[in-house]
């Protein structure tokens, strides 16, 4: 039978959400056409990996253990991607969109003659393939495409489906894997891993978004504060990244993460398409900016406008008090 | 060194549309060159100034898109490649790749530059594509280049850092606009760009490659709407106590 492979990305020894979001959906989905739903691990240590997996439920895991694969390289991912679709022959490859798996979309589609479709929002399968919907022009609108490949490749924005349990008999099967140095075509010289970088952001149940207005030192301290009372990540806006005022990896938008958080608070952040194009999705939106005109206001669903100096100090005083009061 | 830059022309996404029947309509037709292959553009002549060589940029697209190689050239790449296609006819990035694979096979290169994607469509995939089609190693996502004598290191960003990669020659980069902020063409640049050449390529085997989509668009629709919620306005202390409250007491998110 056909089965529908979702490739799991790890990060540190841990399932990344995002890519179980896309097991549950691929589940749903081989139940309602009579297919089958496996997964792909692709790690140092896959192996026991796939335990933590077999609570999703899919049919089979495929694992593919090398320590290559303890930091992203694309030539060794590549090659085990194709292996493995060489000898599962799925009728699609999905996976959660990461800068990992971004970086080897189009290459796999290209050295399997796939079809590929990136970020997508929602996913069906067709008669012939795959029919999904991608927000483009900086997220403004969705657009409806479809792909009539024997084979499909997608990768899906996280935060797009739920994550669901599903007890099920799951095989593990290992498919053997060989790799030397001298295939490797370019070398990993060093990882720069910013301290701040710990709470995956695109995972985080509560997100605070820094931007511009977050001058100096002060209104730093005023945003880790919120951040430490909420258990929140800490993201920032472009203006802030680019100034190095924030690590690059926290930055939310089209250039950066997708965040869909419970609840977002932005803050001294203008809103523009490209940086609410990584937002848009989030549950709550609180927006503090001086700007009353400012057009995050436009999609927040509580905007605050005034001095976000002024305003912090009470709102964190007030947070404070909520918690205690639990 | 020789480098090679894939830009593409690309409409203004701050423009206002419309979606009608479907379709999408844009109120005007201003188009500009894609913002990450700007910033690859630039990369190159960062490159360029400190260690020489040449730069040529590369564009698959209908007539109207040449203004976008002269831009380029008017910035400081030193010649134009225009590859025709008819503009009626939706090509996917899948496309793009073999037509820029079937340019590519023959030349002679150190390294192209892609942009990490289009801003209109966010496809993403043009750049890794064509560097396998070409058995190029790659590297996306640069946020940083120099050269360590003739290789080439890209600071890229990755998951949860930056990974720096040594990329040797001929290869691929995919260049993010975080990396640098393009230079904006000045009055000199933009005279001697008329002065550069441009190659026009019409070969039906590049022609052929276009046929390769593998993805179609069906429409467009509206985003799911978020409305405006509501402003606080005000004594700073009293609405920021009132929507602390409230994301407790009705939204039950803290
Ligand atoms: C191709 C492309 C990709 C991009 N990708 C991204 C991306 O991924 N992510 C991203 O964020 N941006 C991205 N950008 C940049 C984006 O267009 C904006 O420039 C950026 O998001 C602006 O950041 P900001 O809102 O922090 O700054 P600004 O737009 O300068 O806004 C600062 C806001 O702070 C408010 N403010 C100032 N002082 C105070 C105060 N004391 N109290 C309260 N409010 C105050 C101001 O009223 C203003 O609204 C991209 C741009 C391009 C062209
Ligand atoms: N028509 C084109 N002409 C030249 N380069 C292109 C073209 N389309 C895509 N590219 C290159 O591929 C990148 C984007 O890929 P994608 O996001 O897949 O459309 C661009 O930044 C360019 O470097």
């Amino acid at each position: 039978m056909s089965t529908l492979l979702t490739y799991i990305s790890v990060n540190d020894g841990k399932i990344k959400r995002s890519s179980l979001e896309v097991l549950s959906r691929c589940n749903e989905l081989a139940d309602i056409h009579n297919l089958t739903s496996s997964a792909l691990i692709i790690d140092k240590d896959a192996s026991n990996i796939s335990e933590q997996l077999k609570a999703y439920g899919p049919s089979v895991i495929y694992t593919i253990e090398n320590p290559v694969f303890k930091n992203h390289l694309n030539t060794p991912l590549l090659k085990a991607l194709s292996l493995a679709v060489h000898s599962i022959k799925p009728l699609v490859v999905a996976f959660a969109s990461t800068e990992s798996t971004k970086d080897i979309l189009g290459a796999l589609s290209a050295n399997l003659g796939a079809a590929s479709l990136s970020d997508v929002s929602e996913f069906e399968l067709t008669e012939t393939g795959v029919k999904a919907k991608r927000p483009v022009m900086a997220s403004k609108i969705v657009s409806s495409v479809e792909s009539s490949d024997r084979l499909t490749l997608f990768t899906v924005r996280s935060g797009s489906y739920d994550v669901s349990l599903k007890t099920a008999e799951t095989k593990v099967e290992n498919i053997p894997f060989s790799f030397n140095d001298e295939e490797l075509k370019i070398t990993l010289k060093e990882i720069i891993t910013a301290s701040s970088d710990k709470v995956d952001l695109s995972e985080a149940e509560t997100v605070i978004a820094a931007g511009r207005g977050v001058k100096d030192e002060e209104g730093r301290k005023l945003v880790e504060e919120l951040a430490s009372v909420l258990n929140a990540g800490i993201g920032a806006s472009r203006a802030l990244t680019e100034a190095g005022v924030y690590d690059p990896s926290l930055q939310i938008g089209q250039t950066g993460k997708v965040v869909s958080p419970q609840l977002y608070i932005g803050i001294g952040i203008s809103g523009a398409i490209q940086h609410v194009a990584g937002m848009a999705n989030s549950k709550v939106i609180v927006a503090i900016n001086k700007d009353s005109d400012a057009p995050i206001f436009d999609i927040a669903d509580y905007g605050i406008v005034g001095d976000l100096y002024k305003i912090l100090p009470p709102f964190i005083d007030e947070l404070k008090k909520v918690k205690s009061e639990k | 060194m020789k480098f090679y830059v894939c830009i593409k022309q690309v409409p203004d996404v701050n423009a206002p549309l419309q979606i009608k029947n479907g379709q999408l309509i844009q109120d005007t037709d201003r188009n500009s060159l894609n913002a990450y292959d700007a910033s690859a553009v630039e990369a190159a002549l960062v490159l360029q100034e400190k260690h020489g060589g040449e730069i040529v940029a590369v564009l698959i697209g209908p007539d109207k898109a040449k203004e976008t190689i002269r831009k380029a050239m008017a910035m400081g790449a030193d010649s134009g490649v225009f590859i025709h296609s008819e503009t009626d006819t939706y090509y996917d990035s899948y496309s793009y790749a073999q037509m820029l694979a079937a340019y590519f096979k023959n030349k002679e290169f150190n390294y192209i530059f892609c942009g990490k994607q289009s801003q209109d469509t966010d496809a993403g995939l043009t750049g890794s594509m064509l560097a396998e089609l070409l058995g190029l190693p790659y590297v996306t996502n640069a946020v940083g280049l120099e050269f360590s004598g003739d290789v080439l290191l890209v600071r890229r960003q990755g998951d949860t850092g930056q990974e720096v990669i040594e990329l040797p020659s001929p290869g691929l980069v995919t260049c993010s606009n975080d990396m640098n902020d393009p230079r904006i063409p000045n009055l000199k640049g933009i005279m001697q760009s008329k002065r550069k050449p441009v190659e026009s390529v019409t070969s039906d085997e590049l022609q052929a490659a276009l046929s390769a989509v593998k993805t179609k668009i069906l429409g467009y629709e509206e985003k799911p709407g978020r409305e405006a919620g509501k402003k606080y306005e005000g004594e700073a202390d009293e609405i920021a106590r009132q929507v602390a409250r409230i994301l407790d007491e009705t939204e039950n998110v803290i």
